[in-house]
């Protein structure tokens, strides 16, 4: 692992702009709800742009860690703070900024709580950030779990429909995630015997047995997979996406279970390679089930946001898949799901929130014709809609072919059958498209306005970066490429 | 050193000593309190002369630590024995305990 | 020479902004132009008209061309696999830009009319540039991702413009139909290219095609039989034929231009294409002559007894890809494609003219439309009969010529059984096509007074819908004898050997066959006093299975409703509740249960159980210190 250290240290800059934004909301008395928006919004749009830069600074050509900035923590304990980006997280850092900005702007109607939703909605995304970009493993550790901490509270206060229960399950088995990531953690380090938690120093010098990666992997695997969703420890996505307001959804769905497989990536496939290699069979066999798997149980269900749950179920296997063939297209494949998988689903959120903003209303049966009524909103429905399945030019597509085209390589048979799974994606979410926005309008929802133009900000911004990569693929794949190669390269 | 150590070690036993019973037999919630921070400060104790015998700068490293601790416990567990006063009426843990201890 | 190189650049460079044009469109109109349907449709209509100057140039300047133009750029590297995108310039591909530009410009002043005054219509324009840009991209392209990339996009714009009056909930449930079922045989397209991607690692359909990707020829058996599958889906060919019919909900332009015309076409195209590639294969090409006959001969009994004039037209289109693809298997190139242009050019004239009835007298049935006096409607009904003619295959029509090379290249096969099934689907296009003529022409009530005016419900935009239905009869005249000047182009492409003439008895015959078949139609339907039932009807049991589309659509609703939705999806979800979450929900019950049954120990006096925990701790500790 390369590192090429900052000029200017842009990452803390991130984690800085994100603290400062929390304490300004923190300090704010809780009646001055505008001024709480206007310094979330600052503080995302800030962050957005130093993501952007970020993402366009990073020198493709060169490769490797950029951006390093190193600083030491706790020597006695092995502990330094260290940041880094390569081809991996920054995609994911963009991701996070885009999620980040249009979340905060989805919320601008919110109007329970508003100081200590958006506090904490920011706290979430501070950890997601940290841990995107660290590259000390106690940091990483912590950072993680910044972000899964504020969720409960996020989903208990201002959730939806069976908050108590999404909620708790969600974080039980979350926890249960951060169980088994620690261990795995602590036992390599102290295998290293090198007594850091540095991860570049571990890359580059530690030797660990075959046994010891074997088992490191599988307990990253588990535990990262758990929020990844990777079948069969699913179960808390649908219910935690139901549960959660637009905005946390759009972040948990779109960012957070990146976050799992991000950890995979990072922790697992980086520090194991021979336990990537040996786990990545059952990999693979996990990941083609919960493709098939989140397409079939989408079929019967009911209400709008499990829908989107299940296929954040099935587009998560493809990453999954993606992973596991251990080429470089599975690996630019995976991660190009990642992100399109996360911009696409905060479109589907952020559209779904604003249908049950106006109706109060998930169950697609007694909606209709919304098109008629709010062709604008139902448009970026669509769009999102036409993402899940696949069309062509828009940015799942890519993601899905060289998935498949990995898949087909090494695992024919899985990759046929995810390929079947297309089919049946495309029914289950064109049913919800048509019994949502097609067909004749209920006339109770008549009268209902369309998106106004600051609300459909955020949209338009999600949409336009879907079809942004959707034409021009080449923009992720280089950065993607320059990291996956050195990786993949990098096998035993 | 001047004071030896067995001695240090001694006064930071009866120290705890005198906390663990002011704990266990007080039927005062503030007592109580004080009981653990006494326990507490027998602990630090413990750590300043453990640190000066081994001559590690750990010791009172940790100390400081404990102090800072404590004055936190403090802090916390006075506001809510306000709290419980305010509520109840009565510091005896046993008659809070009878109303508000049941799991579940 | 440098001159000729930079005249091939302004070539390439014409083919992309062909194929850019139409986008451009979409774009704008889709932005900026919502709200102005007279604006979006001038972009639109500049932006097709554009598209088909270059595509005449293109046609004219490059009639010589001895190789084909090509200009590729990367799209995306990843890895070793490299994606690119691109124009190839032969005669195929030009040839098809003409025809789909043709009648892409047609069917949008067609629309003109047509349209007028529906609330949707910027967004019409919208997609059908969108569905224009996506079509030329489609036949410009030199490689199978870009094709596969834009095949889909066509079948995106067709999901949304037979759903474009999405408000019945009809039209929505058929663009899904159709989306589905195209993605059931496209998921089957995309494997056969991965497959191709992994094994031979070239996508260019040149490289492919003479053989450069080094495949074993089972591989080549297995990835046509799985492109052919999006064939299936796309042109509607058995078992996924039932889309189409269906898509008739769309608006009647959609179906002439889409769904009758090219899109559907695209799956014919493809094969066209790849043709060399696919030859390498026997296998494969007798299962797509399988394919091809029994969708003709299903799909042309199903014609027969419909009373709905968009659905004969759209199974009379099934039936008619079926032929191409029939020819194509049977190793005529030129046969396949020809048959492709000329349909296309009387399919979409058939379908206006329909359109145009449809418009006037508010119903798809032909029995109200022929009662309603649609003979007094000249235009529609002459340049009706010109397709109906072109489409039964009579000479001078351009259907006669095409379909006699079909007809000639199944006389080269060996087995017989080809040519008389092909023989069989002659008679039964004529019959179906002149039944419908004749219940048009000759209603049965007629000689009594026709109470309404013939014009009664025609719209003021009449000539915008004229013109161009004139202009595809003349060509539909026309084409016929172009076979030999579109045989030189295509020459380029393999197949230039060929029989176009069957032997001297195969032309009498299918024409004789034709006539019988028109007779058949007129004892029936348009003699006086004709009973105004076909010999099919006869008999209720064919009746109802060709009416009920040989229970296809039961077989899918079956398969989907009862193995899908009730059997599979239900299992998953069954999955999810019971056992998954079963099982953590009964891991989280035992953590409460023993929970409470530790709790009950601890029901003390909380400084009674730190003495416990104070005497425990100082018993470890004594135990450790004796023990240590």
């Amino acid at each position: 692992m390369q590192l090429h250290s900052a000029q200017f240290p842009v990452l803390s800059l991130i984690l800085l702009v994100c603290l400062a934004g929390l304490a300004a909301v923190v300090l704010l008395p809780a009646e001055k709800k505008q001024a709480v928006k206007y310094v979330s919004t600052v503080c995302s749009a800030v962050t957005l742009g130093l993501s952007v830069y970020v993402f366009v600074a990073y020198d493709r050509a060169l490769g490797g860690m950029q951006f390093v900035e190193h600083l030491q923590w706790a020597p006695s304990l092995g502990v330094s703070y260290i940041n880094g980006v390569d081809g991996f997280s920054v995609p994911l850092l963009l991701l996070t900024g885009i999620v980040f900005f249009t979340g905060v702007l989805t919320m601008w109607e919110h109007d329970l709580r508003v100081k200590e939703f958006f506090a904490m909605f920011i706290l979430l995304v501070t950890g997601v950030f940290g841990m995107f970009m660290a590259l000390d493993l106690f940091f990483l550790f912590v950072w993680y779990d910044v972000s899964l901490f504020p969720m409960y509270l996020l989903i208990v206060i201002w959730g939806s429909t069976n908050r108590e229960y999404g909620a708790l399950k969600l974080t039980l088995f979350l926890l249960a995630g951060s169980a088994l990531i620690l261990p795995g953690i602590v036992y390599l380090v102290a295998e290293s015997g090198m007594g850091t938690f540095s991860l570049p120093a571990l890359v580059n010098n530690a030797d660990f047995s075959p046994f010891a990666q074997k088992l490191a992997f599988f307990l990253f695997y588990v535990g990262f997979g758990i929020l990844a969703g990777v079948w069969p420890f699913h179960t808390w996505s649908p219910a935690g996406h139901v549960a959660a307001p637009t905005a946390v959804s759009m972040l948990h769905a779109g960012v957070l279970m990146k976050i799992g497989a991000f950890g995979i990536l990072r922790v697992g496939m980086f520090l194991c390679p021979e336990g990537w290699a040996f786990w990545a069979p059952v990999m693979a066999l996990l990941a083609t089930i919960g493709i098939v798997y989140g397409a079939l149980a989408g079929l019967r269900q009911t209400d709008l946001k499990f829908v989107i749950g299940y296929s954040s179920v099935s587009h998560m296997g493809v990453v999954g898949l993606g992973l596991a063939a251990m080429t470089v297209d599975g690996v630019n494949g995976a991660v190009f799901q990642m992100f399109a998988h996360g911009v696409m689903t905060a479109l589907f959120f952020s559209a779904v929130g604003y249908i049950y903003d106006k109706t109060h209303e998930r169950k697609f049966a007694n909606l209709g014709g919304l098109s008629h009524v709010m062709p604008v909103a139902g448009g970026y429905f669509i769009l999102a809609a036409l993402t899940g399945i696949g069309v062509p030019c828009l940015a799942s597509f890519w993601a899905e072919l060289l998935v498949l085209l990995a898949a087909f390589d090494v695992y024919p048979v899985y990759g046929a059958v995810a390929v079947s799974a297309l089919a049946i994606n495309a029914l289950f979410i064109l049913r919800v498209v048509e019994k949502t926005c097609f067909g004749p309008v209920n006339p109770k929802w008549e009268h209902l306005p369309d998106v106004s133009f600051g609300l459909g900000m955020p949209r338009l911004v999600l949409a336009g970066v879907i079809v942004i990569f959707g034409i021009m693929p080449f923009l992720m794949y280089e950065t993607i490429q320059s990291a996956s190669m050195l990786l993949i390269s990098g096998l035993p | 050193m001047i004071v030896p150590y067995t001695h240090v070690i001694l006064l930071a036993s009866l120290l705890f000593l005198t906390g663990m019973i002011c704990t266990v037999l007080r039927r005062n919630l503030i007592m109580l309190l004080l009981g653990l921070e006494i326990m507490l400060n027998a602990a630090a104790v413990a750590f300043v002369g453990a640190g000066l015998h081994l001559q590690q700068i750990e010791g009172q490293a940790a100390a400081l630590f404990i102090l800072a601790v404590a004055a936190a416990e403090v802090a916390v567990g006075l506001a809510l024995i306000v709290c419980i006063y305010r509520q109840t009426g009565t510091l005896d843990p046993e008659c809070i305990e009878s109303d508000v201890c049941e799991l579940e | 020479m440098p001159g000729a190189s930079v005249i091939s650049e302004t070539w390439l460079w014409a083919g992309w902004a062909a194929a850019a044009a139409p986008f451009a469109a979409f774009v704008l109109i889709l932005f900026l132009l919502r709200r102005r349907p007279g604006a979006a449709a001038a972009v639109s209509l500049a932006a097709v008209a554009t598209s088909m100057v270059f595509a005449l140039c293109l046609l004219v300047c490059c009639v010589d061309m001895e190789t084909p133009l090509r200009s590729v750029v990367t799209w995306m590297i990843s890895g070793d696999t490299v994606i690119s995108a691109g124009v190839h310039l032969d005669g195929l591909s030009l040839l098809m830009l003409a025809v789909v530009c043709g009648i892409c410009l047609l069917v949008q002043v067609y629309s003109l009319g047509y349209m007028a005054g529906d609330p949707g219509f910027a967004r019409y324009y919208a997609f059908m540039s969108l569905f224009a840009g996506a079509m030329i991209f489609l036949v410009l392209a030199p490689g199978l991702v870009q094709l596969y990339i834009f095949w889909e996009l066509v079948g995106l714009s067709s999901y949304l413009l037979i759903g474009f009056w999405f408000e019945k909930f009809s039209a929505s449930r058929a663009g899904k139909k159709a989306f589905v079922m195209t993605r059931l045989g496209d998921v089957a397209f995309l494997a056969g290219l991965l497959l191709l991607l992994v094994r031979g690692g070239v996508m260019d359909i040149a490289a492919l095609s003479n053989g450069a990707a080094g495949l074993s020829s089972g591989m080549i058996t297995v990835s046509a039989v799985l492109i052919f599958g999006g064939v299936i889906g796309k042109s509607a060919q058995f078992p996924l034929m039932t889309w189409l019919p269906d898509a008739m909900e769309g608006p009647t332009p959609v179906s002439a231009l889409l769904h009758s015309a090219t899109m559907v076409a695209a799956g014919v195209f493809l094969i066209a294409r790849m043709f060399p590639f696919f030859s390498q294969s026997d296998a494969a090409m007798t299962f797509l002559l399988a394919v091809g006959t029994v969708s003709m001969l299903m799909s042309a009994t199903m014609a027969m007894v419909s009373r709905d004039i968009k659905q004969v037209w759209a199974y009379s289109t099934i039936s008619q890809l079926g032929f191409m693809l029939m020819a194509l298997a049977a190793g005529g190139y030129f046969a396949g494609v020809f048959h492709l242009f000329t349909h296309a050019g009387f399919k979409a004239l058939l379908f206006l003219c329909a359109g145009m009835l449809i418009h006037a007298f508010h119903s798809n049935d032909m029995f109200v439309i022929g009662q309603g006096g649609a003979r007094g409607l000249k235009i529609p009904m002459l340049c009706m009969a010109v397709g109906a003619a072109a489409l039964s295959g009579i000479w001078p029509f351009s259907g006669f010529a095409s379909k006699e090379a079909v007809l000639a290249t199944l006389v080269s096969l060996e087995n017989p059984a080809w040519l008389i099934a092909g023989l069989a689907g002659v008679f039964l296009t004529a019959y179906y096509t002149f039944r419908l003529v004749f219940i048009i022409v000759f209603p049965a009530g007629r000689g009594q007074t026709r109470a309404e005016d013939p014009a009664r419900g025609v719209a003021y935009a009449y000539g915008a819908m004229a013109w161009p239905v004139i202009l595809l009869a003349f060509a539909t005249l026309v084409l016929g004898f172009l076979a030999a000047p579109i045989r030189h182009w295509l020459a380029a492409g393999a197949g230039a050997h060929e029989a176009v003439h069957g032997p001297a008895w195969l032309a009498p015959l299918s024409l004789g066959l034709v006539f019988a078949a028109i007779a058949v139609a007129w004892v029936e339907f348009g003699r006086k006093n004709a009973s105004q039932t076909g010999f099919v009807e006869r008999v209720r049991v064919v009746a109802e299975l060709f009416a009920r589309r040989w229970y296809l659509d039961d077989i899918w609703g079956w398969a989907v409703s009862r193995l899908l939705d009730r059997g599979a999806a239900e299992a998953c979800r069954q999955a999810d509740n019971r056992v998954i979450d079963g099982f953590v929900h009964s891991l989280a019950g035992a953590a409460v249960a023993s929970g409470r049954v530790l709790a009950r120990g601890h029901r003390v006096m909380i400084q009674a159980r730190l003495m416990i925990m104070f005497a425990v701790v100082f018993g470890l500790t004594c135990i450790m210190l004796i023990w240590g």
